[in-house]
């Protein structure tokens, strides 16, 4: 299900927020960059008006649990049960259930759209503290439940939400020897699973354009013809080939205002960075070493390119300015840097590494400082963003044996290392791309 | 602060090394072509050279880097240095109305800091400093920055405005720093840090390239701060020298 | 000139470590079947289709000199076939960087043999990376078999 673009799906505007006494705020908070916390108690009452409203409330505590952030307080425990949307609760029975916020909502059917009205009150201070109202079409209900989900972690924790996003990411299914690898799309919560690629040649390394309307991937020709980097629109499924050039080009990423694609093209044993622009589709050569200089990605400013490179021995990381030139090697630890992905907010990267042990997956911040691994295994890899720049996804690999191929999955986890969680797909998955906030 | 630049002194001892490295193993390359013209000898010539070509680069790689921690902290301990000089030469005396600044590095001897004056902002300007000596430059950026914006007629905002430019420097966003000492040259020429603000805003305009407009600033020193000390006159003629200053 | 002899001793240690690590790939050329010569399954059977590489390397060792050797008569003496060399890795590296390197080692087999004589434009490329393991398998034994260039005839 895709939406319609230019949906009118703000139709409605913030209802009055009540101004809140700062100091009374501190249990419907939380400041995550603290090294403990208390998740939030948060109760999601199901959504009055229409059958849907309680799939909208399941959907919102899905999305809340999984966060690491919230605890949700199973409706078994409500005292109140008659709670609706307009008048405010009994918040002597919410506080006696241990919530320190409490949502509610109602759907209304307006014609052929439908009307909802959500408010998180703070059970603690008994005031309301935020509460949205939207009209949109009946078969966006999923989406207008990320919406709320996104303003009520902004409320609670200060940062943006990334709730509303898609994942991009490659389905893997069939034997170890000859696997099929697809491009799939779903939301973040693994809902609307669809495939963009058919799978007749293998298809890696999707990654989204600003706007989410396009995904550049590699793909291997049919009959064994070379890989080649592709632009797909996700809607109508429309793919060009982003250039032919004699060597195999892969590694596609698009610049942070969407006009460039930064990819590799590997020639007689020398891979090197180039760059497209998407429009005009002029090619420009970004590097020229004998070495290989792969997995380049965009700083958030686009100022600046983060890449691997293997002209110093071992895979390590290097900066450099955006139009080439200036590179810098950043990494100095022990073992090998891989994948380098600049965080949306701009403060860190994040990276595989390769040691003796195992692989790992970390942060540091952009000069290479403070270096911090969150994740390690036998395979994890290719890490990617949430758009807060506060949670990351990357896949795990498990080894094969006996002949059978290990499984592959993807994994979520943030920055300061909590909360792991593996995120549902309907196969085996690989190389997953956070998308930026579905624009509205 | 770069008295000297400890890459570039290097890069000029290790290249010829490297060059040498490279035509030794060449010439036995060329011999073999002529005798034998034998292409997989060739091709294993070059592949091995490479491989020296890529380990070399490694090496560097980590010496420069090396090189780099190692300036920083050179950069910081002469900035404590002259603190400390520079205290030495006020005879320990405690500046009036306000605590003296923290030395920017761990300094063993003893400061004299009133206990008298608006002790949150004076806390936040500490704090910012020790963010500083940390290395965690930009919490240390924020800190200052909060800082002159609360205290912008405080005795300290001088000295605050240069060391938000050391935050910047410290991380080679040399056109922030510039930026940074321009405005501390700007508005606290008077200022007790004045002296050291013109001279790192001239080595930043120098490291941008801009050697002329790096001159005209080390030619306002003399002038503008006939009173600096000794070591500050000696650091601005080498810098003259060092930039070839007319 | 005792750096350039310091050098030839470098050099040698580079052959000899070459030399040490590999024998576990010599393809039975013995055991000749009862396969039509000049077919590609002679040359997978007789000839060998693939050479070995060490860790993290694109150098092709001794024992795949041999191999290409025999390639290289055979694919003179059969002139009819276009030849597709494959690269391929080891799973323990990260995806692109492995597509990157396994170019790498098809290239490396591919100019080994040009230099034995076969024309450039007979050979092309293709790299897998870690994509199509052969065999499936996470222990040392199927990353030294993964690690490999196969030169495929069409």
């Amino acid at each position: 299900m895709m939406l319609p673009r230019r949906t009118t799906l703000l139709g409605g505007v913030a209802l009055a927020t009540a101004g809140i006494a700062s100091s009374a705020r501190a249990q419907l908070t939380i400041d995550m960059t603290r090294p403990s916390f208390e998740p939030v108690p948060i109760a999601i009452v199901d959504f009055k008006g229409d059958s849907v409203g309680a799939q909208m409330a399941g959907v919102i505590r899905n999305n809340l649990q999984n966060s690491g952030l919230f605890r949700v307080i199973p409706s078994s425990a409500y005292i109140q049960k008659d709670v609706d949307a307009t008048t405010p609760p009994r918040f002597p029975d919410w506080r006696s259930v241990g919530a320190a916020g409490l949502v509610v909502g109602q759907v209304t059917s307006v014609g052929g759209s439908i009307k909802v009205d959500f408010r998180l009150w703070d059970v603690v201070t008994s005031q309301q503290a935020t509460g949205l109202s939207f009209t949109s079409q009946p078969n966006n209900w999923r989406r207008l439940s990320h919406i709320i989900s996104d303003a009520i972690y902004k409320r609670v924790t200060g940062e943006e939400g990334y709730f509303d996003t898609r994942i991009a990411y490659v389905s893997e299914t069939g034997p170890g020897n000859n696997r099929t690898k697809r491009i799939a799309v779903m939301d973040q919560d693994g809902a609307n699973n669809r495939y963009l690629t058919d799978g007749k040649t293998i298809a890696l390394t999707p990654r989204f354009s600003p706007t989410l309307q396009e995904i550049v991937y590699m793909a291997y020709g049919e009959n064994n013809g070379p890989p080649r980097v592709y632009l797909q629109n996700v809607d109508s499924g429309r793919r060009e080939l982003l250039g032919n050039f004699p060597g195999m080009s892969f590694a596609p990423r698009f610049s942070p205002d969407g006009t460039k694609v930064v990819m590799s093209i590997a020639e007689n044993g020398r891979t090197n960075l180039y760059e497209m622009d998407v429009r005009g589709r002029q090619l420009r050569r970004l590097t020229n070493s004998p070495a290989i200089d792969t997995s380049p990605c965009f700083s958030a400013d686009g100022s600046q390119i983060v890449f691997n490179s293997d002209r110093g021995g071992a895979q390590q990381l290097y900066v450099m300015s955006a139009g080439g030139g200036g590179e810098r090697r950043i990494s100095f630890g022990d073992g090998r840097y891989a994948t380098p992905v600049w965080s949306p907010r701009g403060d860190f990267i994040a990276f595989t590494k390769i040691g003796s042990g195992g692989f790992g997956i970390g942060v540091m911040r952009s000069d290479g400082s403070g270096e911090r691994m969150l994740a390690s295994g036998f395979l994890v890899e290719g890490p990617t963003w949430a758009p807060n720049g506060r949670v990351l996804m990357f896949f795990r690999q498990q080894p094969s044996s006996g002949g059978r191929v290990g499984s592959a999955s993807l994994h979520q986890i943030d920055i300061t290392g909590r909360f792991e969680r593996q995120v549902p797909t309907p196969t085996d998955a690989s190389d997953p791309a956070w998308s930026p906030l579905i624009p509205q | 602060m770069a008295a000297f630049d400890v890459n570039k002194a290097f890069a000029m001892k290790i290249l010829p090394a490297r060059l040498v490295l490279l035509i030794a193993l060449a010439l036995p390359t060329a011999a073999a072509a002529q005798r034998g013209g034998d292409a997989v000898y060739i091709e294993d010539r070059f592949n091995q050279l490479q491989q020296l070509l890529t380990n070399l680069t490694g090496q560097l790689e980590q010496l420069q880097n090396r090189n780099a921690k190692l300036q920083q902290q050179m950069e910081k301990m002469q900035a404590d240095y002259e603190y400390r000089i520079e205290q030495l030469e006020k005879g320990g005396a405690a500046r009036p109305g306000g605590a003296a600044p923290r030395p920017p590095a761990q300094a063993a001897a003893p400061v004299p800091t009133p206990a008298a004056g608006p002790a949150n902002a004076d806390q936040l300007y500490d704090e910012a400093i020790k963010k500083l000596q940390e290395g965690d430059y930009a919490a240390a950026e924020r800190g200052f920055k909060t800082f002159i914006q609360r205290s912008p007629q405080s005795k300290l905002a001088g000295n605050a405005q240069y060391w938000l430019g050391e935050t910047y420097y410290a991380r080679r966003d040399y056109k922030n720093a510039l930026t940074a000492f321009a405005e501390g040259y700007k508005v606290y020429k008077t200022s007790p840090k004045g002296p050291d603000n013109l001279l790192k805003l001239g080595i930043t305009m120098s490291v941008l390239g801009r050697k002329p407009d790096a001159c005209a600033v080390f030619a306002r020193f003399n002038q503008d701060y006939p009173r600096a000390t000794d070591l500050q006159k000696r650091r601005i003629e080498q810098e003259r020298q060092k930039n070839g200053c007319g | 000139m005792s750096m350039i002899k310091a050098l030839s001793a470098l050099a040698a240690m580079f052959l000899i470590a070459a030399c040490s690590s590999n024998n576990d790939t010599q393809t039975a050329s013995a055991a000749t079947t009862s396969v039509t010569p000049g077919s590609v399954g002679d040359f997978r059977q007789n000839v060998g289709d693939r050479v070995f590489f060490d860790t993290d390397s694109s150098t092709v060792r001794e024992d795949g000199r041999q191999t290409l050797n025999r390639q290289a008569e055979w694919l003179k003496k059969y002139g009819n076939y276009q030849i597709t060399i494959e690269g391929h890795c080891d799973e323990r590296g990260t995806r692109e960087y492995n597509l990157a390197l396994g170019e790498r080692r098809a290239n490396a087999a591919r100019q080994y043999l040009i230099a034995q004589g076969i024309p450039a434009a007979r050979l092309k490329t293709v790299s897998y990376g870690k994509e199509r393991p052969d065999p499936v398998g996470s222990d040392e034994a199927a990353w030294a078999r993964n690690r490999r260039a196969v030169t495929a005839l069409e």
